[in-house]
């Protein structure tokens, strides 16, 4: 897992680290043991046999772009037979889950059932921290085909404005107050910037795309998976897997964003047939990164996951 | 009867459909003549308009069309390929172009009132920064889905439109790809969402307009609907049957709507 910090990619000082450190100075060391550091003192090899080298240890990322990408030397074979396997798995797991009774009307299940497992109170769930996030999400379209942002909380206003015409929560920033609209258009702005810093430029040729709709029935229909990727890079077609989801979420990260993020991954593959290269998520309100290489072992535990939340879902029904 | 493939959206699939698609048959003056006199047969108070979409929604009338970016996406989108095939540019190069064009075109008083030149030329920049992120998401996928058939393809230059002779209805199908060969062509048409259970019939009147839209009535060898948001993809074949299950479901949808017209006027 790759970390992406706000202070761009300061290593925690952990108290391992530390303790090395006291050992190299031998602070942490009784008398006895000066003699091992007296002994790795003098030169080991002779004099003009050794010299100085740089060491080369892999850079951090500067952009959440660039981690995105990474290297393109170490991407593995495009995976295009894993998608039958999950589909498979989830098949298999819902007739055992629903005993051959279908419901009456399709269960769906999206990202947001697998980030909240079991029924609780989210204060991200509330009007004001939705409209934030769909506001938020709408400055990394407008950024992903390199529009000029000038006011971050208007200009996805007015996107946003174009994009539902009507609706519950357009009608809840209309029948805001001055003060309240003002509060919003502040921390929008503040979670936009965070991400304008953090994102770096995006490159045409990735093909970047964002709100990314993707829709998987699944035992005839009686399950749905919904998921929406905010913006996705790479391209399905080639020898190499290339593609990498991205989701931004105005909340600090937590055990059901790395839940979120398997998700993207189960539902792309079980989309396209072709196993994305890995899956990320992006907090603009701790400015932090978490990037997942996609394997066979994080697809089939995001199918764990998801036939788990729908055995919370069938037993609350 | 129809018989309708659904399959997996993948390359090799694709692939699969298109080669194994069976020759299309033609339509004659006579097969013209008798759809016109069906169409005669139902009255209708003004000019019909009738597509997949109206067959998919057996008649019912839609609210009066206005340009948002999911319906400018397709048009700017296929613009887009179409450009990319010409120069080799990216979708986003490829998309910001084709607006430029239209802004352009609005600009030098060539636009009318209510085309998407006109309604871009209103919009503000991040409006029309939304409506390029939208346009360039149809443009990838489509692409995407063209540079995975092993055969030559096309962008379709238009959509297929026909005149139904002196019965005031004009019957139009929506294509984006064409994958020509010898033995007759195969007709891609991408939707987005995924595919409901009227979605069959919808793309079996598909293939009948694009056959009746077709100088020399031939109908293609298969005419493909690919949802690439539900990773499915549904197909019909062009032959004899099909056409005539296409026909019959544009005359019952011109009944059922002349229904309904006549209904709410009662």
């Amino acid at each position: 897992m790759v970390y992406l910090g706000a202070t761009l990619s300061v290593a925690t000082n952990r108290e391992t680290d530390r303790q090395h450190t006291k050992h190299d100075h031998g602070e942490d060391e009784e008398r006895e043991d000066r003699d091992e550091h007296d002994a790795t003192l003098g030169p080991v090899t002779r004099v003009r046999k050794s010299r100085r080298m740089p060491t080369c240890t892999d850079p951090s990322p500067r952009s959440v772009v660039e981690a995105l990408r990474g290297d393109r030397g170490t991407r593995p074979r495009a995976d295009l037979t894993s998608a039958s396997g999950l589909r498979s798995i989830l098949e298999d797991g819902i007739f055992a889950l629903l005993h051959n009774v279908l419901p009456a009307t399709p269960i769906v299940l999206r990202a947001s059932s697998l980030r909240q497992l079991g029924p609780s109170t989210d204060i991200s769930e509330s009007a004001h921290a939705r409209v934030r996030g769909i506001l938020v999400n709408h400055v990394l379209r407008l950024l992903s085909v390199g529009a000029a942002i000038t006011d971050p909380f208007e200009d996805a206003l007015r996107a946003w404005r174009l994009e539902v015409e009507s609706g519950e929560l357009l009608d809840f920033v209309e029948r805001l107050q001055a003060d309240d609209l003002a509060r919003l258009a502040t921390d929008v702005t503040a979670h936009s910037v965070t991400l304008m810093r953090s994102l770096g430029p995006v490159n045409h040729y990735w093909l970047p795309r964002s709100a990314m709709r993707a829709t998987q029935m699944l035992c005839g229909g009686s399950v749905i998976l919904r998921d929406v990727i905010d913006l996705m890079v790479g391209t399905t077609v080639g020898e190499f897997a290339s593609v990498a989801l991205f989701d931004v979420t105005t909340s600090p990260l937590g055990e059901g964003a790395e839940r979120a993020l398997r998700y993207h991954a189960l539902v792309q593959t079980l989309r396209s047939g072709v196993v994305p290269l890995r899956t990320s998520c992006f907090s603009t309100a701790t400015g932090e990164m978490w990037s997942l290489d996609v394997d066979g072992e994080l697809l089939t535990r995001s199918a764990d996951e998801v036939l788990c939340a729908l055995a919370n879902i069938t037993s609350h029904a | 009867m129809t018989t309708f493939n659904f399959r997996r959206n993948t390359a090799r699939e694709l692939n699969e459909l298109v080669r194994d698609a069976p020759v299309g048959v033609s339509l004659t003056d006579d097969h013209r003549r008798s759809l016109s006199a069906r169409f005669r047969a139902v009255s209708s108070a003004g000019r019909r308009r009738l597509d997949a979409w109206s067959v998919e929604q057996a008649g019912q009338p839609s609210s009066g069309f206005h340009w948002t970016p999911a319906t400018a996406r397709r048009l700017l989108g296929n613009g887009a390929m179409r450009r990319m095939v010409r120069q080799s540019i990216s979708p986003s190069e490829a998309v910001s172009d084709e607006i430029e064009d239209q802004l352009l075109r609005c600009a030098s008083g060539y636009a009318r009132a209510g085309s998407l030149a006109y309604w871009l030329a209103s919009r503000s920049a991040s409006e029309i920064a939304l409506v390029s992120a939208e346009a360039t998401n149809w443009a990838v996928q489509v692409h995407e889905i063209a540079q995975g058939l092993e055969r030559e393809w096309r962008v379709a230059a238009s959509d297929a439109f026909y005149d139904v002779a002196s019965a005031r209805t004009s019957l139009r199908a929506r294509r984006d790809l064409e994958v020509p060969s010898v033995e007759g062509r195969v007709v891609l048409r991408v939707r987005s969402g995924s595919p409901g259970k009227s979605a069959g019939p919808g793309l079996r009147s598909d293939l009948t307009i694009d056959t009746l839209a077709d100088p020399q009535g031939v109908a293609p060898r298969r005419f493909i609907g690919v949802w690439p948001e539900a990773g499915v993809m549904l197909s019909v074949d062009g032959t004899m049957d099909d056409l005539r299950a296409g026909a019959r479901d544009l005359v019952r949808t011109a009944v059922v709507s002349e229904r309904r017209r006549l209904q709410k006027a009662a």
